[in-house]
């Protein structure tokens, strides 16, 4: 999986970087739009993290040049200004997703996940992680023999993060695809909606499910 | 011409009016003095004569001066009224519109002039007030990421000593308290700068309610505190639906932070005439009379006592003052000494009743 990094703060681009590095990506870092676009036009990358302010071509205008020449890479946009219209106009023109500054490094970890396997994403009807089975149709959650009541929220969380199993997902990520709020909230609901959850598909089975990573999110998976 | 030219000019004519009555009306009696003089012996009733005479003509001449005067008074204070009105209804957003003038060139005409110049000083005051907070809370925000980034890969960092990745966990932690507040400060200097739109649509509020009401049991359960829903009236408001779910996630966070445990919550929707009143109330240690005009004010912390053990970013109750106000609606705090903290929004209903 290969990557472009296209950002002018050279600080930021570097911890960016870093970070998709230390993940398994190789990362490729421009400092300019045209050098961007550039790049994007000669190399397959699998994806573009994109900031907006740009010297030169800004990120909006290279995104809509790359669009008008056909190139589908996904493009991640980042941006300092991160207003709901801003979003808007940055989806409109072609972005895959979109995360304001200053952003946490793990919720850019998991959206750059997300993106890179988006075509990969289960469209099964009938979601399973180890012994929990959660069938979207008649919204009936299982684990092994036991069936679990879920609201109407906590049928929507478990069903983002079985979705997502195996990957790290962000607070902010939470937050946009089941509460769909597009601001962060600063309150703690994230944390003790899972508590929650937990204690209704963890609690009493020796295998644990869902896991805290402190610091930067919360991960399903199957124990190994 | 200048006020004072025109309050002599007009006071010598009414003055000049004045000497006309008085001078028709001693004419009048002298020459009736006069015709009369053969049948009366002057030395007996000059004295009555002369008191008949200022009766007759001071009177009516004093009369006129003063009905002048008052006149006079009135139409040189007009102006004065017009411009107490206009000035009246000047606030912080509508500096840059100047009073209008008469263009006579008086004195009011001057002191419009030096007013209107005064409050375009100010607007420009205001206006770089707050291109200063929104240019500030932008430059914040790349100084910021580089931080935040830089502590979370030192956290991947496995070599840390378990102190130090404490200390990183807990830089991160404030970090992060300051990018909520910098995220604060950039909304309402955005919404300062009226560069906030907000995407309204007709919009049940019932369900918002309902939604919220979810979560504010979630958020409540760790205090142990009870939520209830007292009524949720069918009601549609011309809204922002983000905004508004924004507001009232601020309130039932507020009212769960300054909550005491085992303590209470009761939310309730109303539909009244032509508006729609959401109350929110807590159990909590209520708010000092003093302190209750100044809780939407940015950054203010009531309870000093408090600043320890509630986490926020201190705009909440601005932020949520400016969605309501951003409605048109209203929103006011009440806290009695022997009762209950209630916040209390007032949104029109939409479509306005007939």
């Amino acid at each position: 999986m290969r990557i472009l990094v296209v950002e002018d703060e050279r600080k930021t681009a570097s911890f960016i970087r870093k970070a998709l590095q230390t993940e398994g990506f190789a990362v490729d870092v421009c400092h300019a739009g045209d050098e961007g676009l550039a790049a994007v036009q000669t190399t397959p990358f699998d994806l573009l993290v994109l900031d907006i302010m740009l010297p030169g071509r800004d990120g909006l205008s290279v995104l809509s040049r790359m669009r008008e020449l056909k190139l589908s890479t996904p493009v991640l946009l980042l941006s300092a200004r991160g207003e709901v219209n801003e979003r808007v106009a940055g989806l409109n023109a072609g972005a895959d997703d979109y995360l304001p500054k200053p952003f946490e490094l793990a919720e850019l970890i998991a959206r750059v996940r997300a993106l890179t396997r988006r075509n990969g994403e289960s469209k099964a009807t009938v979601l399973r992680v180890a012994d929990l089975r959660l069938d979207t149709l008649t919204r009936l959650a299982r684990r092994g023999d036991t069936e679990i009541q879920l609201t109407a929220r906590e049928y929507r969380l478990l069903e983002f993060l079985m979705r997502s199993a195996g990957r790290l997902c962000g607070r902010m990520m939470i937050i946009e695809k089941v509460w769909d709020y597009n601001f962060d909230p600063g309150t703690n609901l994230v944390d003790v909606y899972i508590r929650r959850l937990r204690e209704k598909i963890d609690a009493g089975f020796e295998a644990k499910l869902l896991h805290t990573v402190r610091g930067a999110g919360y991960l399903l998976k199957a124990p190994p | 011409m200048t006020i004072r030219t025109r309050l002599t000019l007009w006071y010598a004519g009414i003055l000049i009016l004045s000497l006309l009555v008085m001078g028709v009306g001693t004419y009048q009696e002298i020459s009736e003095q006069l015709r009369h003089e053969h049948r009366r012996r002057p030395e007996d009733h000059a004295l009555d004569e002369t008191g008949e005479m200022v009766f007759r003509v001071g009177l009516p001449a004093v009369a006129l001066g003063l009905l002048g005067g008052w006149w006079l008074t009135r139409r040189a204070l007009a102006p004065m009224a017009k411009l107490t009105a206009a000035v009246e209804k000047i606030h912080e957003h509508n500096l840059n519109t100047p009073l209008p003038r008469s263009g006579s060139g008086d004195e009011l005409d001057r002191l419009t002039e030096v007013f209107n110049a005064m409050t375009a000083r100010l607007d420009g005051s205001f206006h770089r007030i707050r291109e200063f907070t929104l240019h500030a809370s932008h430059e914040l925000k790349t100084p910021l990421t580089i931080l935040c980034g830089e502590t979370e890969t030192a956290l991947r960092d496995e070599s840390l000593s378990p102190e130090e990745h404490d200390r990183a966990v807990s830089q991160l932690d404030e970090l992060r308290r300051l990018a909520r507040i910098v995220d604060g400060l950039t909304l309402l200097a955005k919404a300062d700068a009226g560069q906030i739109v907000l995407s309204r649509e007709p919009l049940p509020l019932a369900d918002l309610i309902r939604d919220n009401f979810a979560d504010a049991q979630i958020l409540a359960e760790p205090q142990d505190i009870q939520v209830e829903l007292d009524a949720c009236d069918a009601a549609q408001v011309w809204g922002d639906r983000h905004r508004l779910r924004q507001l009232l996630l601020n309130l039932t966070d507020n009212a769960v932070k300054y909550n005491r445990s085992q303590g209470r919550i009761n939310m309730a929707l109303r539909r009244l005439e032509g508006a729609v009143e959401y109350t929110i109330t807590n159990t909590g240690p209520g708010i000092p009379p003093e302190i209750l005009p100044r809780v939407f004010d940015r950054f203010f912390r009531g309870d000093t006592s408090h600043d320890q053990t509630v986490e926020g970013c201190g705009l909440g109750l601005s932020i949520a003052q400016w969605i309501v106000t951003a409605h048109q609606g209203t929103i006011t705090v009440e806290s009695p000494a022997t009762g209950l903290t209630q916040v209390r929004v007032r949104l029109p209903l939409y479509p306005p009743p007939a």
